[in-house]
């Protein structure tokens, strides 16, 4: 959390995160180019077509990062233990656009400089025109495409957009991370494996389109199962949701009131309910932690006191609260949210 | 009532900002992070090799030619041959382009064509077909031992041929593989510019012919032929050799894709 918009706000975590993405960015280029010069080595080609190789290089490393950040959701919903690999997902994102914009930068050169139009993009949009056809279709518009939606979500993934724009539409501006993996999944289809048919190839970038959907269903499922939502019967002050009993000491219950997740979390011998959707980033309050007498969200550690969702000063996070009363050991929640920040008496345990 | 308000989560939770990380989750980290860095050393080593970034073609060293400059039917330069020339025609022609993604200069082949020249070329070769890429040819003198002007083109028939157009300076071996989709674009403004269009068949042994494509009257069809460029293409045309240099003569309207 913080108060003050900066660049990064390092710590030792974030370092040694860094650290791995890079080197490992680095050492795939490395490898894949002595690899490739290497290999003409032995068979004996005179020229390498090194440009096209690091063209290859940066794509293929860029399209492979892609397959982890789109795997990272889903599993720290699976299995928390992936929640550290979500902590700086978006030095993943940046990193990965950078890796696609070099890409394209080499293509764009290597394929469309020193031609008779002089802007090699207008050259990259114009030279193949065959839109109707499936396997002619110019596979670049769709890469320049990609690039575009990468382009807007990188310089727009700090949080001084996310406060700007408000996490909704943040959120849904970044969703587009999906369209983008659509349009490179038909970039790479209809590009290089029209060139390059080799089987091993076509298999690898089918068990990644295979992963990326299987992961996301199963974690789809999971959430599904965990959001049957609870009746809530006319003219009712309160709604039934669940016994004490259910809830783990400093961890919470979600519930689905009226289409909107609710979050009630047991903590200090009393019961508080709360937004499940972090202010941050929509995260998931209810799959998070009481620490230090807060609300913490599992994605970035943004922090809410339970009893009136407002973050701790010098904080202003704020977040919708719940009235919520105990009969015994059942919990009952007023299913209409208070404005955010509001504070409500939480229902002490018996 | 069976809860123990001071009792900790059970689960353990990772914070990013907090100094330390719980026990299991870097336990599971120093599993997981090696895991992933290995799978890109694995990934780095074996994507090179199913890659088709690899072609018998070549680029040489920029050198010095003589020879007859020969404007149709696409713009080359013959030069004579060395050696045994019964076989494969007196004189050796090497298609022409500049340096870009255009033709050979058309100052040079309006004014010299049919002369003798000295050209500065950078040659651009796979199996026997070659091209020069230069900037441009200067008049020569008729060498001393020159041989007879080269031969007009003889006609080898009508051919159904299957293939693939290609330019004829990326493929050759300025770009690996410089065909097919990823190439298509870079082709087409080859082909567009002026470099001369060829189109390369291969038999089921994996032996290549190249020949280069004009019309049905001998001009060249570079325009009309880019819609077709880097896919696979059926073309029906009268076959014309000189010396080692087959052209297609081709109606570019009867392409079949």
């Amino acid at each position: 959390m913080s108060v003050n918009y900066e660049p990064v706000l390092w710590n030792r975590q974030k370092v040694i995160y860094d650290v791995v993405l890079v080197g490992s960015v680095v050492l795939y280029l490395l490898l894949f180019m002595h690899f490739a010069d290497s290999i003409g080595g032995s068979l004996g080609v005179s020229n390498l077509d090194v440009r096209g190789i690091r063209i290859r290089a940066f794509g293929s490393a860029g399209f492979i990062l892609l397959h982890v950040i789109l795997s990272i959701g889903p599993l720290s919903r699976l299995n928390r233990k992936f929640l550290p690999l979500l902590y700086n997902r978006r030095h993943m994102g940046v990193t990965m656009f950078t890796l696609a914009l070099w890409h394209a930068h080499l293509a764009t050169g290597w394929y469309h400089d020193f031609g008779n139009i002089e802007v090699p993009l207008v050259s990259l949009l114009v030279s193949n025109v065959s839109f109707f056809t499936v396997f002619r279709f110019p596979f670049e518009i769709l890469g320049f495409a990609a690039l575009c939606i990468l382009m807007l979500m990188a310089v727009t993934s700090h949080d001084f957009w996310l406060a700007n724009l408000t996490a909704p539409i943040w959120k849904g501006l970044h969703m587009l991370v999906y369209a983008a993996y659509a349009l490179l999944v038909g970039h790479v289809v209809l590009g290089a494996l029209q060139t390059n048919r080799h089987l091993a190839l076509i298999l690898v970038v089918a068990v990644g389109m295979v992963w990326i959907v299987a992961i996301h269903v199963l974690s789809a499922l999971k959430e599904a199962k965990q959001d049957q939502a609870i009746a809530i019967p006319d003219q009712a002050e309160f709604v039934e949701v669940g016994l004490v009993d259910e809830i783990p000491n400093n961890q919470a219950k979600i519930v689905c009131l009226s289409g909107e997740r609710v979050a009630i979390f047991k903590y200090d011998g009393k019961v508080s309910a709360v937004s499940n959707v972090c202010q941050h980033q929509n995260g998931p309050l209810g799959e998070g932690q009481i620490i230090d007498g807060c609300i913490t969200c599992p994605w970035h550690g943004y922090q809410y006191r339970p009893e009136d969702g407002a973050s701790p000063p010098p904080f202003i996070e704020k977040i919708p609260t719940f009235a919520v009363k105990l009969e015994g050991d059942r919990i009952f929640i007023n299913p209409i949210p208070n404005r955010p920040g509001t504070p409500v008496e939480p229902a002490v345990i018996a | 009532m069976t809860t123990d308000p001071n009792s900790k989560p059970k689960d353990e939770f990772y914070i990013g900002y907090a100094q330390k990380i719980p026990p299991g989750i870097r336990n599971f980290l120093l599993v997981l992070v090696p895991g992933l860095i290995a799978l890109v050393g694995i990934l780095g080593f074996w994507l090179p090799s199913v890659h088709n970034q690899y072609s018998p073609g070549a680029l040489d060293r920029t050198q010095d030619f003589q020879g007859v400059l020969m404007a149709q039917p696409v713009p080359h330069l013959a030069v004579p041959r060395q050696g045994n020339t019964r076989e494969g025609g007196a004189y050796s022609r090497y298609l022409l382009s500049a340096f870009n993604k255009a033709a050979f200069d058309p100052k040079a082949l309006k004014e010299l064509s049919g002369q003798w020249v000295n050209l500065k070329g950078l040659p651009v070769y796979r199996d026997h077909y070659t091209l020069l890429a230069s900037a441009g040819a200067t008049a020569a003198d008729l060498p001393a031992n020159a041989p007879m002007a080269p031969p007009e083109g003889k006609s080898l028939g009508e051919f159904d041929l299957s293939g693939q157009i290609e330019d004829s300076k990326c493929y050759l071996g300025v770009m690996k593989p410089g065909e097919s989709a990823t190439h298509r674009n870079c082709a087409i403004r080859c082909i567009s510019g002026g470099v001369p269009a060829s189109l390369v068949v291969q038999n089921t042994a994996g032996d290549r012919m190249y020949f280069a494509l004009v019309g049905r009257d001998g001009q060249a069809i570079n325009n009309q032929i880019l819609p077709k460029v880097g896919s696979p293409v059926n073309v029906k045309g009268e076959v014309m050799q000189y010396d080692d240099l087959y052209v297609l003569k081709a109606n570019p309207e009867e392409f079949k894709l």
